[in-house]
């Protein structure tokens, strides 16, 4: 369609990263937050303050926990809906147990999952779940939501649009036009190197622009890179499903292989047994790893086929020190704790594989990687911005001539998209300090704040920028920045007020989870109102254009 | 005038939105065929199903990438639609042979 080679990668770049920018940056953000999920969770939960634990006793804690999970959750039942012809089971039979932590988690996930006895798919089954004290075994309440890890991570690659998959489906197809937009990118500039070390901000908006555009989007080009592609191998299985669909027939064959091969039962025996001690089993897969010079706590613990004679049970081992986010599996049966196997170290093709993801999530002990996450994320969100910056200033002119509104549109979807984002979460940390501790479905009403504050931010963003179609700088964004300068000095003052861990108590006690996101809230504070400060000028030499004109 | 500007301004939209088809979803369909037949034809071969995934899987998303941008360079746009399509319709028909369907 265009000339040159440059010339359809500049087609290419300007408009997929226009459309797409809008969901990447997003995506951006909020995998930025992510990397620090487990943290923004303790600022959130003031009960869950305290310091990460490992593993507790299967045998004296961990067993009543599972056994009182006898239903899946509601949002399960409700997926239970749809995999059914007909009205939905009465019972859901317990298939497997599972507990997963790292060495950033005060509390504890345990899941259960349920067969579905009436589903189109005999492979289906759903999960109930409860997030517990693993030094007392006690429930934490269900509508404790946990902000990072339960509703910034999953809106990362998922947008929380869960019908049929469809926030995964919009973010990959982001993360591949991402990727096809550094390539791009790449081609239009010539000069990558030189564009390393040019910034030149006294130069005129547009230039200064597009300087922290190519100066953001090449000093973290392998970063970006990196994340969009293994966020894709990441959901490779929901991308192209061919194990669930046309190679599925493989598939079986290959289970039950495999299970012969390993000696570890696919299908339960239909017998009851009794569970054997586990703690005798973690035990005893604790000294096989010293025995092999790797020490180390239990990441994840799995108990396959509950009560019945084929039962196994696995005990993985944390992966604090190693990439992978869990290793070193080794195999019990379940009724006898007899051992049946220890996984063999990992193939190639697989090391490469859990290396790559395993970098992605993040889950080993790397506290200047993960700082390095952060602000990667927040460069990536820099160029995504002055993208959007740089577009909009190119054609404002041209477009307030021919009395085109496609600048207008960009920019309030740019600030929908950068202050609109900022205002939603703040507001929805500002709402988790503020609403009743035992309000009836807390956890919903914060999830609420968060998306009616993005709402009214898009609707301010559109009427606050009817002036660009006359080629003037909106004033919906220095409105927006003075909102989150507030809200972000609101939170801590908040998180001070109602759990008494102000910053100086934080910092003593050397508590970083709350003191760091408190610090950081403090420092986008300052931030947003230093560049509100600066947004007065180019209204003033508006004001005084227009002045020397009449 | 009129009317070829008229008919210039569709087709150039029409061509676009081909080029646009034929990146996301020819190098979707292209791609499933290759994964399919990686797959198969490795397990075919001896290799462990999940190892034949997981290679198949590392190589998807660079493969896609790769026809994707060339959806966008390429001069005859005819010739992307024919290879993508058809080369992902015979590698995804090889990987049925291997299923045995």
């Amino acid at each position: 369609m265009h000339q040159t080679f440059r010339q359809s990668m500049t087609w290419l770049h300007t408009w997929f990263g226009l459309v797409i920018g809008f969901i990447l940056i997003v995506v951006f953000f909020f995998g930025a937050l992510s990397v620090f999920d487990r943290e923004i969770d303790r600022w959130a939960q003031p009960a869950t303050r305290f310091a990460p634990q490992p593993m507790p006793s299967f045998d004296h804690l961990l067993r009543p926990v599972f056994e009182r999970i006898t239903e899946p959750d509601p949002d399960a039942v409700e997926l239970a809906r749809s995999m059914v012809d007909g009205p939905l089971p009465e019972k859901y039979p317990v298939m497997d147990w599972s507990a997963y932590t790292t060495h950033r988690d005060p509390v504890l996930d345990t899941y259960v999952s349920f067969d579905v006895p009436n589903a189109r798919n005999p492979d289906d089954h759903v999960h109930g779940h409860q997030t517990i004290d693993p030094r007392t075994g006690a429930q934490l309440s269900a509508g404790d939501l946990k902000i990072g890890s339960e509703f910034f991570y999953p809106l990362h690659y998922s947008l929380h649009l869960e019908w049929m998959e469809l926030g995964y489906w919009i973010v990959g197809f982001a993360a591949l036009s991402m990727l096809a937009a550094l390539v791009s990118g790449v081609v239009i500039h010539r000069k990558i190197f030189r564009e390393l070390f040019t910034f030149r901000p006294q130069k005129q908006r547009q230039r200064v622009t597009l300087d922290l555009h190519n100066l953001t989007g090449v000093v973290a080009l392998p970063f970006h890179f990196f994340f969009a592609f293994t966020g894709l191998v990441i959901f490779a299985g929901i991308y192209f499903p061919v194990s669930e669909t046309q190679l599925h027939p493989l598939v079986e064959a290959h289970e039950q292989a495999e299970a012969a091969a390993t000696g570890l039962p696919h299908d339960p025996a239909g017998v009851t047994a009794p569970l054997a001690s586990v703690d005798a089993m973690v035990s005893d897969a604790r000294r096989r790893w010293a025995a092999r010079g790797m020490g180390g706590d239990v990441g994840f613990l799995f108990v396959n086929h509950v009560g019945d004679a084929n039962g196994y049970v696995s005990i993985y081992r944390a992966g604090t020190d190693r990439i992978a986010l869990t290793g070193q599996g080794i195999h019990y049966k379940a009724s006898t704790g007899a051992l049946i196997r220890e996984d063999p170290p990992e193939t190639a093709i697989a090391s490469v594989n859990e290396f790559l993801t395993g970098l992605h999530l993040q889950h080993f002990r790397h506290w200047l990687l993960r700082f390095l996450y952060l602000f990667g994320g927040l460069a990536g969100c820099v160029c995504i911005a002055t993208g959007f910056l740089f577009f909009v200033e190119k054609r404002k002119q041209q477009h307030a001539r021919d009395g085109v509104a496609g600048a207008r549109i960009v920019d309030a979807l740019a600030i929908a998209t950068i202050t609109g984002t900022l205002i939603a979460t703040l507001s929805m940390l500002v709402a988790n300090r503020l609403l009743p501790e035992h309000l009836a479905d807390r956890d919903e009403w914060q999830r609420n704040v968060f998306w009616l504050t993005w709402l009214a931010s898009g609707i301010h963003a559109f009427w606050r920028t009817s002036v660009v179609q006359e080629g003037e700088s909106a004033p919906a964004w220095r409105e927006q920045t003075i909102l989150v300068a507030a809200l972000a000095l609101t939170a801590p003052i908040l998180n001070w007020l109602t759990t008494g861990d102000h910053l100086l108590a934080t910092l003593q006690a050397n508590y970083w989870p709350v003191a760091g996101i408190d610090l950081f809230l403090l420092a986008t504070s300052v931030t947003a109102g230093l560049v509100a400060h600066r947004l007065r000028r180019p209204a003033l030499a508006h004001t005084t254009l227009a002045a020397m004109k009449s | 005038m009129n009317s070829s500007a008229a008919t210039v301004f569709p087709r150039r939209l029409v061509v676009t939105l081909s080029r646009i088809a034929a990146a996301v979803l020819g190098g979707y369909l292209f791609v499933w065929g290759l994964v399919a037949l990686t797959i198969a034809g490795l397990a075919n071969l001896g290799m462990d199903y999940d190892q034949a995934w997981m290679l198949a899987m590392l190589l998807a998303f660079l493969v896609y990438l790769v026809v994707f941008i060339w959806a966008f360079a390429a001069r005859r746009l005819g010739l992307v639609w024919i290879v993508l399509l058809g080369g992902g319709a015979a590698m995804t028909a090889g990987a049925q042979f291997f299923v045995g369907g």
